[in-house]
């Protein structure tokens, strides 16, 4: 089990995956998930309020703005949560698996952020799409890992402090000339093998300790295949990195092989590997064992080395590896954001290869969630004898269609924004809420609940805080762009308010009561 | 440091369990054995499925990376990468479609044909960066193939 980890960790081993790394696309990272959970919030919020929050109605598009931010971010975690996860692999494989109690909690917590990260943005994802062949509901599910998420991520942060800090600038990170500086003081899982923190490493045979070496058996013999390494028998030969190696930094290495495999040899035997490194000490990365062995020996001796000393090709190299994997994951990123966020955004509009909506597809160029067939009004909404009910504190009314219009209507141009993502601007003609609500005596700024001729469905009654009852542009909608409401836009009438979700644009509306 | 870290375990723990209490508030018990065979199935997905893909892509990379140079190996390498999260996204997207929309603007596009266009010209970048690499490697002055067998 054990040479199964040291094995999976010498394939893994990149310039990519290391704790430098883990704390940049954490960042990146993190910083997604901070960002979908405040929106993601916010929008849970919007639709179930508690009864003492008021909400902001200016500016009109910001929920536009914050729905679609979510989506966006929750589409760019895609392929920065694969980086991450790339990233830190190694610590799959840490040996040995559990160090404690304390460890085995880490990991435990880790388990929970990464299984929840991945179901969430993929449960997300198909949200989007509408399609649900999840065995649990979405919108709930969606909420409370939101929560378990926040959470796991803060006890990951906390856990992982000393490594942030100590990783977090550039600079501190990397010498001169590129190379890793691994600092086995921190803690980090995600140092050059051998270097890690791990406690029980004097039990390893010496050759198996040396940083970046070959493993024997099958594992060895598929990296000196990948890497072209003849030598079997020297154990030195170096571990390159995954991702680009620039083929001239290759053939310098391979003339350093010889002199170097006869001084790990010797270095091995020395069992070092694991002395304790100040910062300042040159760390060969993945790449070069013998030169740990010997920077740590001759700091020992107190003799400072500049990094000319070490083989001046693998910075460069390593350098070469870290900037692909960030070009990568930067053109995956910006990539999939722009072919998927024209359903929410106008500029990108024109990029719109893969969003899950198009704007200006639908009955009267506006798209569409539920229809009225879907909703069961076919009849009731296109009867003749259509009234609406307004119910006030003292006062009910029924109105007609002709005399709504006679209370005298309003425009606003107001968005139509949809929980999943897609939105789109039109301009809404209709009979201002207030005014409604003054022809039955009522208060213009009361909240309202707000029914429609649907038979069922989770949102067939909605409530209406005050602040947007009693706002000017939230209009009882009887045209959207200069025509009458098509059937699947809610004739005869529906809701228009600003900066509310549009499940919470009642259509088909049958009665508006005053909650007192 | 140390009290910073205490401070945000303990948060962070308030927080997941807030999010446990609305789970098992608002979720049904047999909802929850749901959800909890999809958290361990998405664990599984990653660690046996995707990490060996990712790792044996890699090492492929890495050895084509001994003839060819590193902007060549950039441009393959960002193409398969972009290649690979464009199909995880919009596969799910055409098996959605394929299996029913509840109205016409809801996944309006021909997804699998738009899905072959842009892999395709991404497959057509990986070529013509190889064509080019396994050129330039021919016509270097330094031939790489003897540096790799004199060793």
């Amino acid at each position: 089990m054990r040479r199964l980890l040291l094995d999976a960790r010498a394939v893994m081993a990149s310039p990519n995956r290391n704790a430098r790394s883990a704390v940049v696309w954490g960042r990146l990272l993190g910083i997604a998930f901070v960002v979908c959970f405040g929106t993601g919030v916010y929008s849970h919020l919007l639709q179930d309020p508690l009864p003492w929050m008021r909400f902001p109605t200016r500016p009109v598009q910001l929920y536009q703005f914050t729905q679609g931010l979510h989506i966006t971010a929750g589409i760019a975690i895609i392929p920065l949560l694969l980086a991450k996860l790339n990233v830190v692999m190694p610590a799959l494989a840490q040996v040995p698996p559990v160090r404690g109690v304390l460890h085995l909690l880490e990991r435990l917590s880790i388990a929970v952020l990464v299984s929840a990260s991945i179901v969430q943005v993929g449960t997300g994802l198909l949200n989007t799409y509408q399609w649900y062949p999840f065995p649990f509901p979405f919108r709930q599910t969606h909420n409370a890992m939101a929560y378990v998420i926040i959470g796991s991520l803060v006890v990951h942060i906390a856990s992982k402090l000393p490594v942030i800090a100590r990783y977090w600038r550039a600079r501190d990170a990397y010498d001169a000339e590129g190379r890793f500086v691994a600092d086995p003081t921190v803690g980090s899982e995600l140092l050059p093998d051998g270097r890690e923190a791990r406690p029980a490493v004097g039990e390893r045979p010496a050759d198996e300790q040396t940083v970046g070496s070959y493993p024997r058996g099958l594992t060895g013999r598929l990296l000196r295949w990948v890497d072209g390494a003849a030598a079997p028998a020297a154990p030195a030969a170096p571990a390159a990195p995954a991702a680009p190696a620039a083929p001239a930094a290759s053939r310098a290495e391979r003339q350093f092989t010889d002199r170097e495999s006869r001084e790990v040899s010797q270095d091995a035997k020395n069992g070092a590997g694991t002395t304790g490194v100040g910062e300042e000490a040159e760390a060969g990365g993945a790449s070069r064992p013998a030169h740990t062995d010997r920077a740590a020996r001759s700091e020992q001796a107190g003799s400072q080395r500049g990094p000319e000393h070490d083989d001046t090709r693998s910075g460069p190299r390593q350098r070469i590896a870290r900037r692909g994997f960030v070009a990568a994951v930067t053109a995956a990123t910006v990539g999939v954001v722009a072919l998927t966020a024209g359903q929410s955004n106008r500029l990108l509009e024109p990029l719109n290869v893969f969003g899950a909506r198009q704007r200006h597809v639908g009955p009267q160029a506006l798209p569409v969630n539920r229809t009225a067939r879907a909703a069961g009004v076919l009849a009731t909404a296109t009867a003749a004898d259509w009234t609406l009910t307004v119910v006030g504190p003292d006062v009910t009314r029924t109105f007609s269609r002709a005399e709504l219009v006679a209370l005298g209507t309003a425009t606003a141009d107001l968005p139509i924004s949809c929980v999943e993502g897609w939105s789109q601007m039109a301009s809404w003609r209709g009979v201002r809420m207030r005014d409604l609500l003054a022809s039955v005596q009522a208060d213009p700024a009361s909240p309202l609940r707000i029914t429609s001729l649907e038979q069922r469905g989770g949102y067939r009654a909605t409530e209406m805080g005050a602040e947007y009852a009693a706002d000017p542009t939230t209009l009882l909608a009887l045209e959207v762009n200069g025509q009458t409401l098509d059937l699947d836009h809610g004739f005869p009438a529906r809701v228009i308010a600003p900066g509310r979700p549009g499940v919470l644009q009642t259509k088909w509306i049958g009665k508006i009561e005053v909650i007192r | 440091m140390r009290a910073a870290r205490i401070v945000l375990v303990v948060v962070g723990v308030l927080v997941m369990a807030f999010g446990a209490s609305v789970l098992v508030t608002t979720v049904r018990p047999d909802r929850i054995w749901g959800l909890a065979t999809w958290l361990v199935a998405a664990v599984v997905l990653h660690d046996v499925v995707l990490s060996p893909f990712v790792v044996g892509a890699g090492l492929l990379l890495r050895r084509t990376g001994r003839t060819l140079g590193a902007g060549v190996l950039v441009v393959v390498q960002t193409a398969v990468v972009l290649g690979s999260v464009l199909a995880l996204v919009v596969l799910p997207e055409i098996a959605a479609k394929h299996h029913g929309q509840k109205n016409p603007t809801v996944l309006p596009f021909d997804y699998t044909t738009r899905l072959l266009v842009v892999e395709g010209l991404l497959l057509g970048v990986v070529v013509v960066a190889l064509v080019v690499g396994v050129v330039r490697a021919r016509r270097s002055p330094e031939p790489l193939v003897a540096a790799t067998t004199n060793q």
